[in-house]
């Protein structure tokens, strides 16, 4: 009678937990989800500003993940192709949202800057003497004072180091768009830093 | 005062997205030009603030429920993708039933209609006569001989033969 092998899921690489959810490994899968859902959730979280969407939209890009598991050869790592499932959901659904927003005052500002325009240029060291988690809290709330188009970009490069073309194709946009809004974003994000700092030293 | 085009050139700079040709003619340009070396740095030094203190955040449920709501998901879309399937199947009984359904109506309308093609093709007598018979139906010649009424019980229909 053969013996069935347990595998030790929590010592195992993320490379051979892959391996074994491609042949059906549940267990295997529910390990990489465990390992990657506070980085997938913080993307999206990151990318669309709502815990509902964030819970909902990493929840999708795991139950895609595992559908197209038998797809990913490894080209990048398994959290990075996880991350781009997650990344395209969120763009889906902002391009929605765009759409039923197309009069808004963003939407006529998000190819010229609107009053990012008028801000100064980043100086050298806006967050000198912030505490590390106190800073990252302070990032986090200038990112969520961007457009959704701003952030978009913002989060594209910065984060997942994505080139200016890559993030016109993903995005749907032109490269001189990808340019200018990351310009504004940058700079609307030094204001926000600034204005940080000023509030703290007052 | 820089115009757009030169600032998002610096940017691009900064990023490493210039062609060499603009790449080298900016470095040529910053050692005279503080106001381009103070956004150049100003650039940098943002980007490595976002990159160095990226946001985190934490799913706010256990393991157990997070991963029950995808399990639950996955298995919802396995047994939708089988039901998607089953419609399909259904569909085509369905058809078939139909063509079936054809065929009953067909079959007799046939029989009808080969009856009809004989009586026609053959006159009254004996050779008449034992074709009925084999058709299982009755068989009525009147004494006049103008006229034969053929009727099948299988078939449910009624011929009329007028000479």
């Amino acid at each position: 009678m053969p013996l069935s092998v347990k595998h030790d899921y929590p010592s195992a690489a993320d490379e051979t937990l892959v391996q074994w959810a491609q042949r059906g490994d549940t267990e295997a899968f529910e390990e990489l989800v465990h390992r990657h859902r506070d980085k997938i959730y913080a993307r999206a979280l990151m990318m669309m500003r709502n815990d509902d969407q964030a819970l909902e939209f990493s929840q999708e890009a795991w139950v895609k993940a595992w559908q197209r598991l038998v797809q990913f050869q490894g080209d990048s790592s398994f959290a990075t192709w996880v991350t781009r499932i997650v990344i395209n959901l969120c763009l889906d659904q902002l391009r929605r949202q765009k759409r039923v927003r197309t009069e808004s005052i963003e939407a006529m500002d998000e190819e010229s800057g609107g009053v990012e325009r008028h801000l100064p240029v980043p100086e050298s060291n806006p967050t000198a003497g912030l505490e590390q988690d106190e800073l990252r809290r302070r990032i986090d709330e200038a990112l969520g004072k961007l457009t959704d188009a701003h952030r978009t970009v913002v989060v594209l490069h910065e984060f997942e180091g994505l080139e200016y073309k890559e993030i016109a194709k993903r995005v749907g946009i032109s490269i001189g768009t990808v340019m200018s809004r990351l310009f504004y974003a940058r700079r609307r994000l030094a204001f926000l830093l600034q204005s940080l700092k000023r509030e703290r030293s007052e | 005062m820089k115009t757009n085009e030169q600032l998002i050139d610096l940017q691009a700079y900064v990023d490493g997205e210039l062609s060499d040709e603009k790449r080298r003619r900016v470095e040529a340009a910053l050692p005279a030009d503080i106001d381009a070396r103070e956004l150049v740095e100003g650039l940098r030094r943002l980007s490595g603030l976002l990159r160095d203190h990226e946001p985190k955040a934490a799913v706010p449920w256990s393991r157990e429920f997070y991963w029950s709501q995808i399990r639950r998901r996955i298995d919802a879309d396995a047994a939708g993708s089988q039901a998607t399937s089953a419609p399909a199947h259904a569909a085509s009984t369905a058809s078939a039933s139909s063509a079936l359904g054809w065929l009953r109506w067909l079959i007799p309308a046939l029989g009808v209609a080969t009856v009809a093609v004989v009586v026609s093709t053959r006159s009254t007598g004996p050779a008449h006569r034992e074709f009925a018979v084999a058709a299982g139906g009755d068989d009525i010649t009147m004494a006049d001989v103008s006229s034969t009424v053929f009727r099948s019980e299988s078939d449910g229909v009624t011929v009329h033969w007028i000479q």
